[in-house]
């Protein structure tokens, strides 16, 4: 099972190479960090007190996360995963892939792992392009201070951690969706509408049982505006809970499916 | 090995209440290259996806190397490769990369990426993408997906649907070649007699979802002496009829020809001699050999 699980993983991310899904996670990890580095190129008279402040590397975090928690991390989780369940209906291969001498669990399992790979490399990629963020404009503007403290001395890895943890359950639902519809449109659509009304949930108190609104509750907890969210102490358990029940029943639905491929 | 390769024991399947297919028997020799005919919407890629258990078996039994599918699946699709209906391909890939994957899960040798591209001419393909291939091309690759691990059972639904007549013949080749260098099993799906006949060992003739005809293509053959028929045109086809009834033997009239059905030689001179008599000139006396084509369309159509 481990090695039949090895090989097939090894295969399907092979299948991802130069795919939509591969280059829509390079652009929109490094989005946010382009923009944050281009404004400050272009604003670069102000750039000094900025760099200044003690809490430098805490701010740009802080700013970086609001488009990643709300929009970016939840577009990429609904986009990467119904993109990369598409390549078989894309390429007519669930037929091959069933008639592969590999079991449907190892099959559900190695394309999810490949899924998870690709948006822990979408956070890997938004880590180093906030990096850049912060010292690419110290490097190219002359008179900027260097910034106190590194980036280094943020939590990098409980936050990432638990803003991955918190995109889970999108990742579960979408590939559930995914797995069942030949049509593309049809999981990103649903997606689409699933975020639209996690942030029409998010000023509600039922937005915690809203699995699109994990990441940006995740964010607005600490925040002025986000109070009525801090009381939800139990989120990345749930996303985790959820997560899991989303994947089963989608495994469920797929290995009982009456047509394979 | 067990001497058949494959078999099925009374598969029946349904889509709803419509039944697909009909109690099939099917036995396919170690070995051989097995044509599995029919006209379209016969049941022949339902059949295959059973084989391949990508339909969940509702009736019936199949038995590969002598083991059923329904226990032992993985271990039996280990050693079968398949290409079922439109070739699997992933267009955004090399046609290497392509076999790089199905290597991977086959766990066989890298160098057989190499071997299989050859053998199907694609080997010069480099870094083009599958997305710019041919459909001929595609459908080769799609072979050479099915042949990468050595299977003792290559199954393949409709391989030469799109190919141009040198393609064709190409396919054609490549599977004799198979079978009689490797010993591999083939079955081979397609709604052309013709083509079938030109390289299968035995014949299953499905039509209406059940299997008409099973045995070699010369017992297949055999079949042309049972359905001669002779042709009779004479000045008057009509008189002549009403003579040739007075002896018995049945007649119809059919595009302006009296068909007859199988009758020794001394009858048909014996009818000549008659028709003669009655002063009919007998224009045309000829015997019809039902060829391959007509016997399966015969099979398909009853």
């Amino acid at each position: 099972m481990t090695a039949s699980f090895v090989h097939a993983f090894h295969g399907e991310w092979l299948k991802r190479k130069r795919s939509f899904a591969s280059t829509l996670v390079v652009g929109g990890s490094l989005f946010t960090p382009a923009i944050i580095i281009a404004v400050r190129l272009l604003h670069h008279r102000g750039l000094a007190p900025i760099y200044a402040k003690p809490g430098f590397w805490q701010e740009l975090w802080r700013s970086s996360w609001e488009s990643m928690a709300i929009f970016f991390l939840p577009l990429a989780a609904i986009l990467a995963t119904s993109l990369i369940v598409q390549i078989e209906f894309k390429g007519n291969a669930w037929k091959q892939v069933h008639a592969l001498p590999v079991s449907a669990a190892v099959i559900f399992l190695a394309k999810l792992a490949v899924i998870l790979i690709v948006m822990a490399k979408f956070l890997l990629l938004f880590n180093a392009g906030v990096f850049l963020a912060g010292i690419v404009p110290y490097g190219l503007v002359r008179g900027v201070p260097k910034p106190a403290g590194t980036f280094f001395d943020l939590p990098l890895v409980r936050e990432n951690a638990l803003y991955f943890v918190d995109a889970l359950p999108i990742v579960a639902a979408q590939y559930l969706m995914a797995l069942r519809s030949p049509n593309v449109l049809v999981p990103i659509g649903a997606g689409f509408m699933a975020w639209v009304a996690a942030l029409a949930s998010i000023s509600s108190g039922y937005a915690i049982w809203w699995p699109y609104a994990y990441t940006t509750i995740h964010y607005l907890q600490d925040k002025p505006k986000g109070a009525h969210l801090a009381a939800f102490t139990q989120l990345h358990w749930l996303a985790a809970a959820t997560f899991v029940a989303l994947t089963a029943i989608g495994y469920v639905l797929f290995v009982t499916k009456k047509e394979k491929g | 090995m067990t001497a058949h390769c494959l078999e099925t024991h009374g598969l029946t399947h349904r889509f709803g209440d419509h039944k697909v297919l009909s109690g099939i028997d099917m036995q396919v020799p170690a070995g051989s290259i097995y044509g599995f005919l029919g006209p379209n919407g016969a049941g022949k890629t339902t059949t295959l996806r059973l084989i391949l258990g990508l339909l969940a078996t509702q009736e019936g039994e199949i038995r590969i190397f002598g083991r059923p599918l329904a226990h032992d699946r993985i271990a039996i699709l280990r050693n079968v490769g398949s290409m079922i209906e439109s070739p699997s391909l992933y267009d955004h890939l090399t046609a290497a990369e392509n076999l790089r994957v199905l290597q991977l899960v086959h766990r066989c040798p890298e160098s057989r990426i190499r071997e299989v591209l050859d053998l199907v001419g694609l080997a010069d393909t480099g870094r083009k993408r599958a997305r710019q291939f041919s459909l001929g091309m595609k459908q080769r690759l799609a072979i050479a997906g099915a042949l990468l691990h050595r299977p003792s059972l290559v199954i393949l639904d409709e391989p030469t649907n799109g190919l141009d007549p040198h393609g064709i013949i190409e396919i054609r080749n490549l599977l004799v070649e198979l079978n009689r260098r490797d010993g591999c099993t083939i079955l081979v799906s397609s709604h052309l007699l013709s083509e079938i006949e030109r390289v299968a060992t035995h014949v299953g003739i499905l039509g209406r979802g059940q299997l008409l005809f099973q045995g070699t293509i010369e017992e297949l053959r055999r079949h042309r002496q049972e359905v001669l028929s002779i042709r009779v045109t004479t000045s008057d086809n009509g008189e002549a009829m009403r003579a040739i009834a007075t002896d018995g033997v049945s007649a119809q009239l059919v595009d302006g020809e009296i068909v007859l059905s199988a009758l020794t030689r001394e009858r048909i001179a014996a009818i000549n001699r008659k028709l003669n008599a009655q002063h009919l000139d007998v224009y045309e006396i000829r015997s019809v050999r039902n060829d391959l084509e007509t016997i399966f369309l015969n099979l398909v159509r009853e």
